[in-house]
């Protein structure tokens, strides 16, 4: 089997991010990946997937969040397409002291968790529409 | 498919309140973490222990509706501990500064010993 991908087209609804999680579950599981780096790949899909239906798709009902898997030696590489134009504005790292102290809103955790558990993660603005995040995660981190 | 609402019971264990959590915690969980935190503040909760199921999904939402509860805490001087979490999710507490606020507990009965 030369091409490995799989791709999963997923509604725009809170909850459906589970299925992205599930399928890379498996993948991983396929793949060979250790119970630890499973988890690992299943939070940074999904915070990858809520941010798409969230802030890329702005929660439109009619909208898609396409996650696709393939893997390349000891890594898989995941990539999370919604049909936004992409993010403008990076929340800084939450810093939970000030959180805490109600200097700071509770958001931004989402990517930071990608960009901790993610290996590599790109963000692309695809050239007819939308907006893509590319994360690559090794079997060991 | 996820959760969309929460049961909370609260159980009292000497001076420790005990949050029993069922269900996913995401942004859905946030009225329903709050709405007991604000019960067991009423009847005057000194300690409270967060029961977390251990399949429970946790996303960044679940994790800012608990950062919320940790903040209330704070400012109520309340001690604050938390029990059920898998391996992973000990390390994601880790990761974005959970655990500076709340100890992770083994299991009910450890956190009731520590805290109590």
């Amino acid at each position: 089997m030369k091409d490995r991908t799989v791709e999963v087209s997923l509604a725009n609804k809170l909850g459906y991010e589970r299925v992205a999680m599930a399928c890379t579950a498996s993948f991983a599981q396929m793949m060979g990946f250790s119970p630890e780096r499973i988890e690992d790949l299943k939070t940074v899909v999904a915070e990858a997937a809520i941010n798409a239906m969230e802030h890329g798709n702005k929660g439109r009902p009619d909208a898609r969040v396409t996650v696709s898997m393939s893997c390349q030696g000891d890594t898989i590489n995941v990539t999370v397409m919604d049909e936004g134009d992409g993010i403008k504005h990076f929340p800084p790292k939450p810093d939970i002291e000030k959180i805490i102290d109600e200097l700071e809103s509770p958001v931004g955790f989402g990517l930071f968790l990608i960009n901790q558990l993610a290996d590599q993660v790109e963000f692309n603005q695809v050239t007819d529409g939308g907006h893509m995040v590319k994360m690559a995660i090794k079997m060991i981190s | 498919m996820q959760q969309h609402s929460n049961e909370i019971n609260l159980e009292q264990h000497g001076a420790v309140t005990l949050f029993n959590i069922h269900g996913d915690l995401t942004s859905f969980s946030e009225p329903f973490l709050s709405e007991a935190y604000q019960n067991a503040n009423t009847q005057g909760a000194d300690k409270i222990l967060l029961k977390i199921d251990k399949e429970a999904y946790i996303n960044s939402g679940g994790i800012a509706a608990l950062i919320q509860i940790l903040a209330q805490s704070k400012r109520n001087n309340q001690n604050i501990g938390i029990t059920g979490v898998s391996d992973h999710f000990k390390k994601i507490f880790s990761m974005v500064g959970i655990t500076k606020f709340a100890d992770i507990h083994e299991t009910v009965e450890n956190a009731l010993e520590v805290m109590s």
